[in-house]
């Protein structure tokens, strides 16, 4: 497999190593234990393990030096995710690192760069994404928050809907309408806009999970600084269609995937059908196995994009297309295996443990919660970053000239 | 074995629309489920769907019931599913109520009278911590004890049991390997513990752990002390074929939600549903949606009629039902996108429903493979 491969590189051995022992040792205790029990994480237990990990500059390892990166070739960004992955370090988070960082350092002006992109480097900054509307999902450009300018500032007014994390952000990059007659794409611009700014108000979602990660924003007349637009008005399309091949590369989180497999590998050997052990089960063994392939030939395709980034200074539309539409499948895939296993321990779904200071009694396997969360969570997999759809239009026009 | 008239059935299911339709939308759905310290569920709903003769659709007349049979049954688990119904139909009026019914003796079953009129409640405790979905593996034992037994075990999550009158628990008398025995547990006896959980659909229900329970002879489902695994496996096939019936309700009800979703989201400047390969899904799920009516409805026929194949078209019935389950429920919070996603919208609930009902007493792969290892002579 690919990155078992590179595991021979000593160069990389060293920097294993060196990850390793850096979570043995600064991997909070509080942390670690909600992780195992796929306990939720506060904002300030989260932000004190990716500050940390910020001060070594890994969160944004793969940025380029001259941006404040490490200039990481994509194993190396690899190796350090399935480290994270094996110390049970919670997942990193895409808005800053992936998604409005790339943008700044390559659309944006000095300025920007100079106020943002340390913040994103040390995780001072939480970001969210204002894109979706409800009016705006699948037909992103035809979004109607507008900013009409008003002196040196542009006054905001519109929503945003599905913005996960915003009532943890400190800031928002949103797309905005700037041109009410122009072409649909050809009126939109990219704004950053602090979450602190009169005006703006956050609503919480509660998801199929019962969880509350979306949420809905408001903007009502928010004054922007011009200054916090990103690359020229009305051309926020060309930088939003950058950001999103970067978010759909982001959204094959392959750490994660790896990880659920374990945890399904486990549960399977936890778990007995008529007394005998359901690894036995050649029928369950297969479906393990075709998992595997499925892993093996994403983290292929995550490479080739990763590669492209680092090479072009972007992963290409198609090939992120491609990857997520298949990333997202296999996500669900080895999700939904989990819970066909559950289904022989009833299916019991105790939300509340995943909670803080539960001390009940969790019937069956440990990881049930988790595991169901996750699958109901990941039902969106195929709807967010561009349904599965849309990815497939963008391959029939993109790669196939239909 | 009975049945109603064809009349007979469309009166019935006229009355299971209008009334539930009427009573029973989702927000109503939702107050019963998110009662705080409820039960989950409607006792009232309960009462009242026993007068309109719901719960002894399939029970004699003599007893109550309307005289129906297991096509009668599916009518009404239909209706159930199409509108998420969170009252304990599977535990009392399909796996309890067959349990007494299919081996009772004459004074257990005057029960059924009760049952049909909602005054008792019961939950199937039969699966344990290493059954899987292996109906013969039971470890609870009941040891005789005077005139009665005691019984301990313990049994995994069944829906229901935090509310029930009775638990129907199997257990093998006098040891591990003993005849299997049907007990009529009381669920505040001594030695029972109830470990009440929601199960993922929302449902209320408990896993239970006996200790020493002290129950008398007349507990004992029967006169003898003769092996019920016959019973208990003609009772699971009406269990599985229940949920198959509430599936396919559900995945009607969410495939018209879809189609009417289709129709007013606008996206691109037209409505999603004029998309043809978003036509096309919706196809899909509709056509899934009526094989999985098609084969249902012929497997609760072939119950009725006692066909010697009746176990073999129930199984067949499982394997095609959850997989249109798995497809249909999981495109309609495709289709539905993001808003699929709420806990506000209803089609998220059907998700969730369904699974529940593609995984109850053995999903589809683990019925192909039972069915893999039992083929039809050519």
């Amino acid at each position: 497999m690919f990155i078992r491969t590179v595991e021979h590189d000593t160069s990389l051995d060293n920097f294993r190593a060196e990850v390793r022992a850096f979570c043995e040792r600064e991997l909070p205790e509080v942390v670690k234990r909600k992780q195992a029990t796929g306990q939720h994480l506060e904002k300030q237990e989260y932000d004190q393990w990716l500050k940390r990990l910020g001060s070594k500059g890994w969160l944004t390892g793969k940025w380029p030096k001259a941006h404040g990166g490490l200039g990481w070739a994509p194993a190396q960004h690899l190796a350090f995710l399935e480290e994270l992955g094996r110390a049970g370090a919670p997942p990193l988070l895409s808005f800053g690192p992936t998604m409005a960082g790339p943008v700044i350092y390559t659309f944006g002006n000095d300025e920007q760069k100079k106020q943002h992109l340390p913040g994103i480097i040390k995780n001072d900054v939480w970001w969210c994404q204002g894109y979706s509307e409800p009016g705006a999902g699948s037909d992103l450009a035809s979004l109607k928050t507008r900013a009409d300018r008003d002196g040196d500032h542009y006054v905001v007014n519109g929503q945003k809907i599905w913005t996960s994390m915003a009532h943890w952000a400190d800031w928002i990059f949103a797309l905005v309408r700037t041109d009410q007659k122009a072409k649909k794409q050809e009126g939109i611009s990219f704004l950053l806009i602090d979450m602190k700014t009169p005006g703006i108000t956050v609503r919480p979602i509660i998801g199929i999970t019962l969880g509350h990660h979306l949420n809905e924003v408001f903007f009502d007349n928010v004054r922007v600084p011009i200054s916090n637009r990103i690359g020229e008005e009305n051309k926020g399309w060309t930088y939003a269609k950058f950001l999103l091949a970067n978010e759909r590369v982001g959204n094959v989180d392959i750490v994660k995937l790896e990880a659920n497999i374990d945890q399904i590998r486990a549960l399977v050997a936890e778990t007995r059908e008529g007394g005998k052990a359901l690894s036995d089960d050649p029928m369950v063994k297969r479906r393990m196995a075709e998992l595997e392939v499925g892993l093996a030939t994403v983290k292929a395709l995550l490479a080739d994009q990763l590669a492209a980034a680092r090479q072009d200074g972007a992963p290409s539309l198609m090939g992120a297309a491609a990857l997520k539409l298949r990333g997202t499948e296999l996500q669900q895939a080895i999700l939904q295996t989990g819970l066909d296993v559950l289904g022989r321990h009833g299916m019991v779904y105790q939300r509340d443990a995943l909670e803080a200071g539960w001390n009940g009694e969790i019937l069956g396997p440990t990881a049930s919660a988790e595991l169901i969360y996750e699958h109901l969570y990941r039902r969106a997999a195929t709807i967010y970053g561009g349904s599965s759809e849309v990815q497939k239009n963008i391959i029939a026009k993109g790669a196939l000239g239909l | 074995m009975p049945s109603l008239s064809s009349e007979e059935r469309q009166q019935l299911n006229d009355s299971l629309q209008e009334m539930l339709s009427d009573k029973y939308p989702f927000e109503h759905w939702k107050k019963l489920a998110r009662a705080p310290g409820g039960e989950g569920f409607g006792r009232s709903e309960w009462k009242q769907f026993a007068e309109m003769g719901w719960l002894g659709v399939a029970m004699p007349e003599e007893a109550g019931g309307l005289g129906g049979g297991m096509t009668e049954l599916g009518i009404v688990l239909a209706a159930a599913g199409r509108s998420i119904l969170l009252e304990p139909f599977l535990g009392t009026i399909v796996l309890g109520a067959g349990a007494i019914e299919l081996a009772g003796n004459a004074k257990q079953r005057e029960m059924l009278g009760q049952i049909a009129s909602g005054d008792v409640l019961l939950a199937f405790c039969h699966s344990e911590p290493d059954s899987g979905y292996a109906r013969d593996y039971v470890k609870t034992v009941a040891t005789k004890d005077g005139s009665g037994y005691s019984l301990t075990g313990e049994k995994t999550f069944a829906l229901h049991a935090h509310a029930a009158d009775f638990l129907v628990v199997s257990a093998r008398i006098g040891s591990e390997t003993g005849p299997l025995g049907l007990f009529l547990v009381p669920r505040t006896a001594n030695g029972v513990s109830i470990l009440p959980a929601p199960a993922l659909d929302g449902r209320q229900g408990a896993a239970v752990r006996l200790a020493a329970v002290k129950v008398d002879g007349a507990s004992r489902l029967g006169d003898s002390e003769n092996d019920l695994m016959p019973v208990v496996d003609r009772v699971i096939d009406r269990g599985v074929i229940a949920a198959c019936a509430e599936a396919v309700g559900a995945m009607a009800a969410v495939t018209d939600q879809t189609v009417e979703y289709l129709k007013t989201r606008q996206q691109f400047g037209q409505p999603l549903s004029k998309f043809q390969v978003l036509q096309h899904r919706l196809v899909d799920m509709s056509v899934s949606t009526e094989e999985a009516r098609a084969i249902v409805h012929a497997a609760l026929q072939a119950l009725d009629d006692g066909a010697p194949d009746a176990q073999q078209m129930v199984w067949m019935a499982k394997v095609k039902t959850a997989q249109s389950a798995r497809f249909v429920g999981g495109q309609g919070i495709q289709l539905h996108g993001g808003m699929g996603m709420t806990d506000e919208l209803s089609i998220g609930h059907y998700y969730k429903r369904l699974t529940m009902c593609e995984t109850l007493f053995g999903d589809g792969e683990w019925y192909l493979r039972q069915l893999s290892g039992n083929q039809r002579a050519a």
